[in-house]
């Protein structure tokens, strides 16, 4: 019965006009919702194959202002393994509903449902064969595939788990693509330093990250409930803090004994001791070993007031730090902090950091304040390295700082402080704080070196667009000028821009500080000359370096032909035209320029109109003139001043006139004389 | 360089000198022989003479404009004085002649008048060269602002 109404509807769909249709292949109803499969950053809809209608399929549309995870779309596209929820397709297409291109993911839809319908939802109790077979078991072969392509999963919770068959025998997970790692999951199933973390800025993480995921929707599994639904993040993340997960989550409930090793396991806090897929698998195939015991942090003998509150350990009096920040700085100054490290908890190694930190601020010069703010995000490393970056109100994880600002921006939430955070260099304090050497800690170095110095300069092409583009690649260009495309590859960037040329006003430039920042994030050749010229004073200058940024895009990724494009272009070019002097070449360029528009090619177009042999010869022939000017202006001074001196020199030249007439006649007559007498 | 030899400039002073008293002696010697000439030029000079005392200033070009004219009107006499037998009778006939008197000073006359007379004209000449240089010249500025713009008459633009 239930098979032959799916089989109707899917062919009722098929039959659908306006469809979406994804690679030519795939149909995407948007008329058709499909609210059970939403997740908390996309929308899911009706999909069909149009090879196989009979495929029951659904659509996830991403966010077009978040970045989605293209890589983990290319990993797991055709991917068909036990526990995953299969990826048919992914691709960009027009979306009608939000009146612009869409990227969207096409998944085999579950017939089961969700494994937890919702955040309060009621969950059916599992006992440990169960969960060792239907879970355990396929999302552990899930994770060693995501393991062996590289990705990890970061939405591994019960909400996101599905029963693939009507029977409701097999669980998968659900997608993990259409939203930055983690952005989606609630503080429950996230480790206690990705818990601390704002849920966009927790990073990519790493496998062991899925590892305690999926020891958190064990637990739930196995009580049937969610032990701590009615504490706050904060309560929870302090319980985490203060028990070790396990305990917060598990407590005084009664659990199958062989559950609690895995539990254990997976729930440890220690990522270097946290359970591992070659564990779980261990574990499946029947091997037992003795439960991990929980590391709890070393207390102190005497507790440290802050804030009107006792702290007894590092991490806790941290997090407390962090979040009282204006509070605490005093009290960090004033070195009652490094004398109850030393002497309470006796731990030397944190006491000479703080005392490091705090001699570090008071010593520095400058800004005060910045120097407080950078020892105290110092301060709160060495209390708890393993923490996010902690600036003010800001707290991220190093590889979460792209996202965060994707975040930020897409929501208009001011980005300020993520800036500051980066110009002062606090990730680098963070990188100070880890032991021995590490590869990744290196590129990120170099990471924040170049998004600091990209902060510092303020003109087009630079600032917060561009470490946006840097730090997320798979981040659709956010420019107004082409908001109904999803320019996610710099290839698509000048067709979309000839496309606004047909809405667009042609008065503004085809450039905003996100498209240049998209394009120098995504170019592979350096265009510092032209970034330059983009933001020169002189009109004429910039519009140069603009078009000279186009046609280089042109020249290496084409199209051959932009017409759209080449004639908005070719209509804001008039202060280069202006900016040459010799009125008869602006004449010929105004002339050129639509003959040079119909060939669609902003190459030939920046040739014509940046001529170096043409600006040359324009420039000698300005300055001959300009002499020439000058000379006869100087010519005329000396006529008009010089009227006395004139009337002197006349005076003198007719005297000698009449003394040569007279001389000459006089000359004359004594040869007409001494003639007559000869003869 | 070279030093000159030591007393070559005061041998040349001697000799200067000597060549002076050498053409002097020998002038004085011919005297006897041109007296009649020289008796006719002196009368029939006379306003060239005048002219060239009166006339002040660097340059002087007033006793050339009168002695021009004067010694053409005087020319024909001074042949007929070679040819008709060079005495002092003679010469003397000749400075009391009107005719010849009249001629010499009419041709005079002739040439302060030349003299007078020229130097407006070329100033009213010289006056309309100047006009119509500054047209041309403005003319020729007019021409390179409509080719190159306004910016031609500025030094520093461009």
């Amino acid at each position: 019965m239930a098979s032959e109404q799916a089989t109707a509807i899917r062919q009722d769909e098929a039959a659908e006009a306006g469809a979406t249709v994804l690679q030519g292949r795939y149909g995407v109803y948007p008329d058709k919702p499909l609210p059970e499969f939403d997740t908390p950053s996309a929308k899911a809809f009706a999909a069909a194959d149009r090879r196989d209608p009979q495929r029951a399929l659904f659509a996830l549309i991403c966010r077009p202002d978040l970045p989605p995870r293209t890589n983990v779309m290319r990993s797991l596209k055709g991917v068909q393994s036990a526990g995953l929820l299969p990826l048919i397709e992914w691709g960009c297409a027009p979306w009608a509903p939000a009146g612009r291109q869409c990227m969207m993911v096409v998944y085999e839809r579950p017939a089961g449902g969700r494994v937890m319908a919702g955040p309060g939802a009621e969950l059916r109790r599992y006992d440990d064969w169960e969960v060792s077979k239907k879970l355990v078991g396929p999302l552990t072969a899930a994770l060693r595939e995501l393991t062996a392509r590289g990705v990890s999963h970061r939405a591994i919770r019960l909400t996101n788990m599905f029963y693939m068959g009507v029977d409701r025998e097999t669980i998968v997970l659900g997608d993990c693509a259409t939203a930055p790692a983690g952005l989606d999951q609630p503080v429950l199933f996230e480790t206690i330093e990705h818990g601390m973390a704002h849920p966009a800025g927790r990073g990519s993480g790493r496998y062991d990250d899925d590892m305690y995921s999926l020891g958190v929707s064990l637990v739930l599994l196995l009580l049937g409930r969610n032990p701590v639904a009615e504490m706050s993040d904060e309560a929870l993340l302090h319980r985490k803090v203060a028990a070790g997960s396990y305990a917060a989550l598990v407590g005084e409930e009664r659990l199958p004994l062989a559950s609690i090793e895995v539990l254990r396991g997976l729930l440890c806090d220690d990522p270097a001791e946290r359970w591992t897929i070659e564990s779980l698998d261990l574990w499946l195939s029947g091997r037992r070993l003795s439960p991990l015991q929980a590391k709890l942090p070393k207390r102190a003998e005497r507790s440290f007031p802050f804030n009107g509150k006792e702290y007894s350990a590092a991490r806790d009096l941290g997090m407390a730090l962090a979040k009282h920040w204006d509070a605490a700085i005093p009290v960090v100054l004033d070195g009652k902090l490094e004398l109850w490290l030393r002497r309470a908890l006796g731990d030397r190694d944190r006491a000479d950091g703080v005392a490091a930190a705090v001699s570090n601020a008071t010593g520095a010069l400058g800004d005060s304040r910045a120097a407080a703010a950078a020892m105290l995000a110092k301060v709160c490393m060495v209390l708890d390295p393993t923490a996010p970056i902690r600036y003010k109100g800001l707290h991220v994880m190093p590889d979460g700082f792209g996202p965060l600002l994707a975040w930020m921006m897409a929501g208009r939430h001011d980005p300020r402080l993520l800036a500051e955070c980066l110009l002062r260099e606090v990730p680098k304090l963070w990188l100070g704080e880890r032991e021995g050497y590490s590869p990744e800690n290196t590129m990120l170095a170099a990471t924040y070196r170049e998004l600091r110095d990209q902060l510092r300069i303020p003109a087009t092409g630079h600032g917060l667009e561009r470490c946006l583009y840097l730090l997320n690649e798979t981040l659709p260009l956010q420019s107004g000028l082409v908001a109904e495309e999803y320019v996610i590859d710099i290839k698509q960037l000048l067709p979309a821009l000839d496309g606004a040329a047909r809405r667009a006003d042609t008065k503004a430039w085809p450039f905003d500080r996100h498209v240049v920042a998209f394009l120098v994030s995504h170019l592979n050749y350096d265009v510092g000359r032209q970034l330059q010229a983009l933001s020169d004073d002189d009109p004429a200058m910039a519009a140069l370096g603009m078009l000279n940024l186009l046609a280089i895009l042109q020249w290496r990724l084409g199209p051959a032909e932009l017409y759209g494009l080449t004639g908005w272009v070719g209509g804001l070019l008039g202060p280069v035209i202006s900016s040459y002097h010799s009125r008869e070449l602006r004449a010929e360029l105004e002339a050129e320029i639509p003959r040079l528009v119909r060939q669609g090619s902003l190459l030939a177009l920046y040739r014509y109109v940046d001529n170096a042999e043409q600006r040359q010869a324009d420039a000698e022939g300005f300055a001959r003139a300009q002499r020439e000017w000058a000379a006869a202006e100087q010519e005329i001074a000396d006529l008009d001043s010089a009227s006395e001196a004139r009337e002197a020199r006349a005076l003198r030249l007719g005297q000698q006139s009449a003394a040569i007439v007279s001389v000459l006649i006089g000359l004359a007559t004594l040869t007409v004389v001494t003639l007559m007498e000869l003869w | 360089m070279a030093r000159k030899p030591v007393g070559t400039t005061a041998s040349k002073a001697r000799r200067g000198v000597g060549q002076k008293v050498v053409l002097v002696l020998a002038g004085l010697a011919l005297v006897p022989l041109v007296l009649p000439t020289l008796i006719l030029l002196f009368f029939g000079l006379l306003p060239t003479l005048a002219a060239a005392l009166v006339e002040r200033g660097p340059q002087r070009y007033a006793w050339v404009c009168v002695g021009g004219l004067n010694f053409a009107g005087l020319s024909p006499f001074l042949f007929e004085l070679w040819s008709d037998g060079h005495t002092i009778d003679h010469a003397l006939a000749e400075v009391t002649s009107v005719l010849a008197l009249l001629m010499a000073y009419g041709a005079a006359g002739f040439g302060w008048l030349l003299y007078m007379a020229l130097p407006p004209v070329v100033g009213a000449i010289v006056q309309v060269a100047a006009q119509r240089r500054g047209q041309t010249l403005r003319a020729t500025q007019l021409k390179l602002v409509e080719r190159w713009g306004s910016d031609v008459s500025t030094q520093d633009a461009g």
